[in-house]
């Protein structure tokens, strides 16, 4: 059974993880002012049909909005945190360079992605027990091969504190 | 202890709450409240088990030293999380931080400003040249109007010219006797064939 529609690889999981432009935490909307005909308005189109999937599938708190034919020229608008605009005129350019522009102007940097990543690789450290919201396991005894929870089996006598102390007691 | 501002209360107190809330129903088993105890259980007085006096007093000085500890320990843990977070969010290395993502997203905004200005100045270049060509286009449409004006008025005159020059050998009532005579006199004869390729034949058919 064939994709539907054109281009329908950019409805892939593939595809769309394979975006990597990431949003800093301060932007909040994305608008693009596009035009449906017109060779200066071809790479922003292209934009739009290529890449926004990928930005979208990668900020999904990110609001994106595009607008068609509203005016003579193409271009992209940022609306951050702090209320500050950002505007890139896109007219002429290739949708590549675009993606590009964007990524070196709002988008989180390598070394930061990088760190996030180190910080969420702590935090499901595999040796952390707690609950169930911040670690992987509880107890030791979830764990394969280790002794299973007394609360289901009981531990054999030599293993509970109880014998223990007796057999010290009686041996003093 | 509790240096963290009142908004971010909630998320704090739920990293801090105690784990595995004390959720346990009473089950009252097969009877409902209103049934009567068993026959078998007549007479019978309920007793606490028998404690030992010493043996409590060195369990409970035991425990509140153990509690004591326990506690201390977790409001220890408590603190270095809170401590942590607060760092993390308004500490002297956060401010530094913050200035430092500022001043990097300035120098970006001001670049992108200038490729901005050179979209800018490349836009009215083009729009220039396209007025001007348009500009152009309009002069050399106006001036082939005129050219074919001309050509069209050349033409009728060369037409009417050489209807001048035809009107002189046109019959008119003065030379009307004349030219009768004339085409009496010279009979012209069209008794002729002509094929494809121009030959004439003025031979009659021999019968």
């Amino acid at each position: 059974m064939p994709m539907k529609g054109r281009f329908p690889i950019r409805r892939t999981l593939e595809y769309l993880q394979k975006g990597d432009l990431i949003f800093k935490n301060q932007v909040k909307i994305m608008t693009v002012n596009y035009n449906t005909s017109g060779e200066l308005s071809e790479g922003a189109r292209k934009f739009v049909f290529f890449n926004i999937p990928q930005i979208q599938y990668k900020n999904p708190w990110v609001q994106v909005v595009m607008f068609k034919n509203m005016t003579p020229s193409p271009f992209l608008k940022f609306y951050l945190n702090d209320g500050e605009q950002v505007l890139v005129d896109v007219e002429g350019k290739d949708h590549q360079r675009i993606m590009q522009h964007v990524k070196k102007i709002l988008g989180k940097s390598e070394e930061v992605l990088h760190i996030e990543a180190l910080a969420k690789m702590q935090e499901s450290n595999p040796a952390n027990f707690g609950p169930k919201k911040y670690c992987l396991k509880e107890c030791i005894c979830e764990v394969e091969g280790q002794v299973p929870c007394p609360g289901t089996t009981p531990l054999p006598k030599e293993l509970t504190g109880k014998y223990r102390t007796q057999m010290a007691a009686s041996q003093e | 202890m509790f240096q963290v501002a009142g908004g971010r209360a909630l998320p704090v107190a739920r990293l801090l709450a105690p784990r595995g809330g004390a959720r346990v129903e009473s089950v009252r088993g097969r009877k409902s409240r209103s049934d009567p105890p068993a026959r078998s259980k007549e007479g019978r007085l309920k007793v606490p088990p028998p404690v030992d006096p010493v043996e409590m007093v060195v369990l409970k000085e035991r425990f509140t030293e153990y509690q004591l500890i326990m506690r201390a320990l977790r409001l220890e843990f408590k603190e270095e999380v809170l401590r942590k977070k607060y760092e993390e969010e308004t500490g002297s290395l956060a401010e530094e931080r913050a200035r430092q993502e500022a001043q990097e997203h300035q120098i970006l905004m001001a670049w992108n400003d200038a490729e901005n200005l050179r979209m800018l100045k490349l836009r009215q270049l083009r729009v220039q040249k396209e007025t001007e060509e348009a500009e152009h286009r309009k002069q050399e449409v106006i001036l082939q109007r005129e050219q074919e004006m001309q050509t069209f008025i050349q033409e009728k005159e060369q037409e009417i010219l050489q209807l001048q020059e035809e009107a002189k050998n046109f019959i008119t009532l003065e030379n009307l006797d004349e030219r009768i005579e004339a085409a009496l006199d010279n009979p012209r004869n069209y008794n002729y064939a002509i094929d494809r390729d121009g030959r004439v034949v003025r031979r009659t058919v021999l019968n």
